[in-house]
């Protein structure tokens, strides 16, 4: 057997040393360095596993004898020459793989280790036939270590940390390969069996993240599934992606008979289930989280109480055909099993009482319950639109005042002085005093003037007689571009809405006239599920920026006192489009007007 | 000439009626809500109304649409509407149509008597007559247009003032320039905007006002 091990560690040694020597001069940048060159050659060594524990796996299926003994090594166990050179070819194989398409060895690995889980599931429920999964399972640990090491080298400076990382993963993956081998003559119920259910879900996220980096970066898939994460995070909603592992383990704890067997019911079961979780999780991702965190606290429970009434035997729930409680991770079988098994029960209470910070937000939300937290925001930014709403009032009173002050107050004035000068000039001159009246006219009229704009700035009669869709025709037929409206408005807003909303397109027009070099423009109003929505789109260079000029910014702060919002979107070389959205209901049916 | 006055303020009201019995005006009725209005036009059938936007019951543009639907009653009903202010929103409803017969100005046009007395005379003749103010906003809005780009200066005071309505003889007191020179113009500026021209004074005014609207 010895000589077989030797024979095999040098094959592989050999394997990796030709992946790497052709990887040397071969195409494949990241290749070329001596990282490039170890992790070539631990994937070699890890497809050379997969090999050995597949060829073995599949002489132990067609030879029951060797299989029932489960203590000697296969491949010693025979004498036959084919045995032989099915290794000379695996080795060969795995080395043209490995040199020529490394990343595809990577997802063999990934493929190897998942399906390996997959398997670890359906054997560990028929515990005494350890053997064969044994070997699969060990097979899979030192990869665990050596593996993740080898990729993680990928894309970062090499340091002397790093070489000391690599040799480590090269002893690894040299013990690691004669792991299952030293296993396999272990026999089968003692200590190493405990770490099959471990083992499996170690295998399984492995080959996961194993399937991750292989992807990493190069596939749309990958970046549309990162992307969803990265909004379903910012709106935390992706704890709910917990509930998958947490209705496993909920299902393998309450019925180990029935999930993760072979046979169509049980494949149909899981099937159900799995896709039933997730189906959950995408619909309604915050119920999913919420389910998750209670779940996953449950589960914890749970373990604790199965640690309590193991030994008096008052466990309620169904036994596995050999007696033990699958516990996610840990195989309940023994006294001593539940220690790891209390370990597992207060790590998911822990992992619960973290989440639930997380998760309660968007689940209060749900039920329509502000948090605290939630509360105190909303409370800042109705206190800062209010002073904002407060300071534009003030100011626009000043304005007006000082309007009033120097334009049509001082015009009357003028006008009073003016028809007493006429009073005296009347008998004596009255050329000169018809010479003032004109005068008093003209200045009568300024007044006039002057009024006018004053109370189309404050409110606009066009608005007032109107309303919003009206008015916003009128400013369209007022501006300089040509403007097209699309306005559906079956009723009108509130009437500080309006206002609100009128100067903001006012501005937005005036904005587009002065400064986009556009000849046409185009206003969207309309309605929908209490919602206000304005959209401005000019055909111009583009480039405006709410941030430079203080008109938007002004736009924005007057609708941030109805909780309303404005969005530009304006790339250079255009069109811009503003966007503004208030919530409102809308008043009285439009009565119409012509 | 009987004319029908409707203008809520008091003040205004009589100012306005005495305005006009000074010109030799016959006011039929002087009203000061929007119902009172409609009952006054449909009934007393005026040669011409003058009609402030403003009036109750909802002191919005009752006025206005009084108005309107009175003219859709019996098309072609000379108004003349008055307004504190001018939209060109109401301008287009009012010139929409195409019966002629309408005139919207700023209130502050009353001051200058004979003008005003001119304009109200036009509307009852058949003619259009739009506030200068309207009649600014409209070359404003078109004046990045080739075509317009294309009149001279004079060319333009003649269709600003042509717009408002003005006959060639105002259009040549006001410029200090000869009726014939106007008509010179005028057949220019038609030329140049690719309109069909016309003699008939009230058909010129919508075919412009039509084409600054467009």
């Amino acid at each position: 057997m010895t000589k077989w091990l030797v024979f095999l560690l040098a094959a592989g040694l050999a394997a990796g040393c030709l992946a790497s020597a052709r990887l040397d001069g071969g195409g494949d940048e990241q290749a070329k360095t001596r990282r490039g060159r170890l992790r070539a050659l631990g994937l070699g060594v890890a497809l050379l596993v997969i090999a050995v524990c597949v060829i073995r796996f599949l002489r132990a299926q067609s030879r029951p004898v060797a299989h029932a003994r489960g203590s000697s090594f296969a491949l010693s166990a025979t004498s036959s020459s084919s045995a032989t050179l099915w290794l000379v070819l695996a080795i060969l194989a795995a080395g043209v793989l490995v040199a020529l398409r490394w990343r595809r060895a990577l997802w063999i690995v990934s493929a190897a280790l998942m399906a390996a889980a997959g398997y670890g599931f359906v054997r560990a429920r028929d515990y005494g036939n350890a053997a064969l999964y044994n070997t699969v399972f060990h097979a899979a640990q030192p990869m665990a270590v050596a593996i993740p090491r080898i990729v993680n080298t990928a894309g970062r400076a090499p340091s002397p940390a790093h070489r000391l990382a690599l040799s480590v993963t090269l002893k690894h993956a040299t013990v690691g390969f004669s792991l299952p081998v030293l296993s396999s003559v272990v026999p089968a119920n003692n200590v190493m069996s405990y770490l099959v259910l471990p083992l499996t879900y170690a295998a399984l996220l492995l080959g996961g993240w194993l399937a991750w980096r292989a992807l990493d970066g190069r596939s749309a898939a990958v970046r549309l599934v990162v992307g969803k994460m990265a909004e379903a995070k910012k709106q935390g909603r992706h704890w709910g992606i917990l509930l998958l592992p947490a209705a496993i383990v909920t299902a393998e704890l309450l019925a180990p008979n029935i999930w993760f067997g072979p046979g169509a019911a049980n494949i149909g079961w899981t099937v159900a289930l799995v896709g039933g979780t997730l189906l959950l999780i995408r619909r309604w991702p915050v119920v999913a989280a919420w389910l998750a965190t209670a779940g996953l606290a449950a589960l914890g429970l749970a373990g604790l109480y199965l640690a309590g009434s193991w030994d008096s035997g008052r466990w309620p729930l169904p036994l596995t055909p050999d007696g033990s409680v699958f516990y996610g991770a840990v195989d309940v079988s023994s006294h001593a099993m539940i220690y790891p098994a209390t370990v597992q029960a207060v790590a998911l209470i822990a992992l619960a009482c973290w989440l639930v910070p997380r998760t309660m937000p968007a689940t209060l939300r749900l039920l329509g319950t502000g948090s605290q937290a939630e509360l105190a925001t909303r409370v800042r930014r109705l206190a800062e639109s209010r002073a904002a709403a407060a300071d534009t009032a003030a100011a626009d009173l000043r304005r007006l005042e000082r309007d009033l002050h120097d334009g049509a107050q001082a015009r009357l004035i003028a006008l009073g002085m003016n028809l007493r000068a006429v009073e005296r000039l009347i008998p004596t001159k009255p050329e000169a005093a018809l010479a003032l009246v004109a005068e008093a006219r003209e200045t009568s009229a300024r007044a006039l003037t002057e009024l006018r704009e004053l109370v189309r700035g404050v409110h606009p009669p066009v608005l007032a007689d109107r309303g919003l869709a009206d008015a916003v025709r009128a400013l369209a037929l007022d501006c300089p571009l040509r403007v097209e409206t699309d306005i559906d408005l079956p009723g009108r807003p509130p009437a500080p809405v309006e206002t609100a909303c009128y100067f903001a397109v006012a501005e937005i027009l005036t904005n587009a006239a002065k400064h986009s070099g556009a000849r046409e423009a185009k206003v969207a109003v309309s309605h929908a599920e209490g919602m206000l929505r304005i959209a401005v789109t000019d055909f111009g260079v583009g480039g405006a920026d709410p941030a430079n000029g203080t008109g938007l910014a002004g736009v924005e702060r007057r609708l941030a006192t109805f909780d309303g919002i404005l969005a530009v979107s304006s790339p250079v070389g255009g069109p811009s489009i503003v966007v503004l959205e208030v919530p409102c209901a809308l008043s009285s049916p439009k009565i119409s007007s012509c | 000439m009987r004319v029908v006055v409707a203008e809520d303020l008091f003040l205004l009201r009589n100012g306005l009626v005495r305005l006009l019995e000074a010109h030799g005006f016959e006011i039929a009725a002087a009203v000061d809500s929007a119902p009172d209005l409609l009952q006054a036009l449909l009934q007393d059938e005026p040669d011409v109304a003058i009609i402030d936007v403003r009036l109750p019951p909802t002191f919005t543009d009752d006025g206005l649409r009084a108005a309107l639907e009175a003219r859709r009653a019996v098309p072609g009903l000379p108004v003349l509407v008055l307004s504190q202010y001018v939209e060109q929103l109401y301008a287009r409803e009012l010139l929409a149509g195409d019966a002629g017969a309408v005139g919207y100005l700023l209130k502050d046009r009353v001051f200058n008597d004979d003008q005003f007395v001119d304009a109200v005379r036009s509307v009852a003749s058949g003619g259009t007559v739009m506030d200068s103010e309207v009649v600014a906003k409209l070359l404003g809005r078109r004046s990045r247009e080739e075509t317009l780009a294309r009149l001279s200066a004079r060319e333009r005071e003649v269709l600003e003032l042509m717009a408002e309505g003005r006959s060639n003889s105002a259009i040549a007191q006001r410029l200090f320039i000869t009726e014939k020179a106007v008509s010179k113009h005028s057949t220019s500026i038609f030329a140049k905007l690719d309109l069909v021209p016309s003699d008939d004074d009230n058909r010129r005014v919508l075919a412009v006002l039509a084409y600054l609207n467009g």
